[in-house]
């Protein structure tokens, strides 16, 4: 394995982007990130711009207006980098199937701009901190 | 030849560029390592600033399609040279004891161009969140600048009367005394020591690069080896800064046995108190940061400058 | 103010009104036509001085109702003025906007949401709808399809 997957699986850093969650994901995200999770021990950080991250942790069904945003910020996030679908609607638009405003789960929008993107799912509605650990220290020890 | 390469081997490896590198990945450590043990966690391990550095590497370099490319790119490598030369210089004095009169002046200008380099590169990136971050930046700037001079100033004045006329301004000769151990000395510690907080962007004051208000403003366009480049920057920011505030303030680092222990000690008491303070406040806006250095600092210091004076023109050491 | 004292100062607009209807201690209904939604309310926010807390469009099968609902936080009571517009084709009704400035955004949400046409809204433009989505389609009407 290359040098550069090895120091990525060292210390993934993490941005969060919402698109038309209800907040729930969000919610359990921001609490995996206090310190009684503490994911400091595994090089996990958050950081402020899509330009300095090598995961992105992307909550809710895809509606119309932020498909084009999604792109967009993926696009910015300088490769390698995985994106993880946390939760339900992320993952196939849970109870959102079919409703007027859906454009698609992320997987379907990530894959327009770049094929072989790669992708984790973390199901749950909302998934606890200890199963998002467990989803990234998974999709880590594939790479 | 022979004098070249040895001082091609000061620069680039020890103690220049590669223990520098080191050191300040350390002691980043330290600083993530005590701020986790003060929150009641456990925190990153030992080689975690390695790694990010590493990683960063390896990721590809995304440049706005707007940005100013030069500039772009070289305001990190100018940032690093600054912070190289300082940290070179600092070293030199310690352990090779050379040094020429007006050398502080000189670390002073050096110690300005990591801010100024922060300002250009993020003004080059074509960004509104590094708009506001560069112009708070400068804000700041200009807000702490005075008050360590100022702080410099009195520790000159009182080494006036120790040395013989022509080497207040040299390292050296600073160096052997601590002057803490008076009221005006430790005024002036305990507000460069703020203004040392500022300059390497830690909370209360890192308000040009906060993660949650504007997207980490200033640096918010860089990613990849220019990012890594800044982060290697603040890491020897780390080793230099307090370093030159022990070696003005706390009497320098010795060269060997007992003086040597003892000055890494005062080093890293200098690091603990930077974490400390970072660990326990909240961040300040850009106008309560303002009237912090140029109100409380400026008055403390100026009563700390008429006290120096009259300490030295009477001959009373503990004023 | 308290409840006796509500329901004495209701009946002050009970000519404008269809009906009052009360299901439980804290939840009166006020039902009335489109026309005279706009003085009810009126009504209930000044001379009552209730609290506007939201506003609601439901697409009934033969007619579109408004809700207005106002909060009497001494006693907990919500007082809901229900307005029928009974024309389906253009439904139109008098904005509140004008002396609630609080209700803009809600009344903005159930153009884009249900087609219903606020008279004087002072600024009338797309809300929550995507960019793209086309003019005059309306999502949440009952004959809205996919």
């Amino acid at each position: 394995m290359s040098w550069k997957i090895w120091s990525l699986k060292k210390s993934v850093w993490v941005f969060h982007v919402n698109t038309g969650a209800c907040n729930n994901c969000d919610i359990e995200i921001v609490n995996l990130l206090t310190p009684k999770y503490d994911v400091e021990r595994f090089g996990i950080r958050l950081v402020g711009s899509p330009r300095h991250a090598d995961a992105l942790l992307v909550t809710g069904v895809v509606t119309a207006q932020a498909a084009g945003r999604l792109r967009e910020v993926y696009r910015q996030t300088s490769k390698p980098c995985v994106v993880f679908c946390v939760g339900a609607c992320a993952n196939h638009t849970g109870i959102f199937n079919g409703a007027y405003h859906v454009v698609g789960p992320v997987d379907k929008i990530i894959r327009e701009v770049d094929p072989k993107a790669i992708i984790a799912y973390v199901p749950g509605c909302p998934p606890k901190p200890e199963a998002m650990i467990s989803g990234v220290v998974k999709a880590l020890s594939v790479l | 030849m022979t004098e070249a390469l040895q001082n091609l081997f000061w620069i680039l490896i020890f103690p220049g560029f590669l223990f520098t590198i080191v050191l300040g990945l350390a002691a980043c450590w330290i600083v993530r390592k005590v701020s986790a043990l003060v929150q009641w966690r456990v925190g990153p391990p030992l080689f975690q600033p390695f790694y990010d550095v590493m990683k960063l590497m390896g990721k590809e370099t995304l440049i706005p399609q707007d940005a100013q490319r030069t500039v772009f790119i070289g305001a990190p490598l100018v940032g690093l040279a600054g912070v190289l030369l300082l940290s070179t210089m600092l070293w030199r004095i310690t352990l090779a004891e050379s040094d020429f009169v007006g050398d502080v002046i000189v670390a002073i200008y050096l110690m300005i161009l990591p801010s100024l380099a922060l300002i250009l590169g993020s003004s080059a990136s074509a960004n509104p969140h590094a708009t506001i971050g560069t112009s708070r930046e400068m804000k700041l700037v200009m807000g702490y600048e005075l008050p360590l001079v100022l702080a410099f100033v009195v520790v000159i004045i009182k080494t006036a009367s120790l040395v013989e006329p022509g080497r207040q301004l040299s390292l050296v000769a600073i160096a052997q005394n601590a002057p803490v151990l008076s009221i005006s000395g430790m005024l002036a510690f305990l507000a460069s020591l703020l203004c040392i907080q500022a300059k390497l962007g830690f909370v209360p004051f890192d308000i040009a690069e906060s993660e949650t208000e504007v997207a980490s403003g200033i640096i918010i366009e860089y990613s990849g080896p220019l990012l890594a480049i800044w982060k290697i920057m603040q890491a020897m920011m780390l080793v230099a800064l307090p370093l030159f505030l022990v070696m003005v303030f706390l009497g320098g680092i010795g060269r060997s046995g007992w003086s040597l222990v003892w000055g890494i000690g005062k080093y890293v008491l200098v690091l603990v108190l930077i974490i400390l303070i970072k660990n326990t406040n909240p961040r300040l806006r850009i106008d309560q940061a303002m009237k912090f250095f140029w109100v409380y600092c400026g008055i403390a210091l100026v009563a700390a400058i008429i006290l120096a004076s009259i300490g030295n023109y009477y001959g009373i050491n503990w004023l | 103010m308290k409840q006796e004292e509500l329901n004495n100062r209701l009946s002050e607009i009970r000519d404008k009104l269809i009906n009052i209807e009360q299901t439980m201690d804290s939840r009166i209904f006020l039902l009335c036509e489109a026309e005279h939604s706009f003085a009810v309310s009126k009504f209930l926010f000044e001379d009552l001085a209730l609290r506007f807390v939201i506003e609601t469009g439901i697409d009934s099968e033969d007619c579109f109702e408004i809700l207005y609902h106002f909060s009497n936080d001494e006693t907990g009571c919500v007082v809901t003025v229900k307005a029928f517009i009974r024309d389906r084709e253009n439904p139109s009704i008098e904005s509140i906007t004008p002396f609630i400035p609080a209700a803009e955004w809600i009344e903005r949400e159930i153009h884009d949401i249900l087609g219903i046409e606020f008279k004087n809204h002072p600024n009338m433009r797309r809300l929550i709808l995507a960019d793209d989505w086309p003019e005059g389609v309306y999502p949440l009407r009952k004959d809205f399809k996919k």
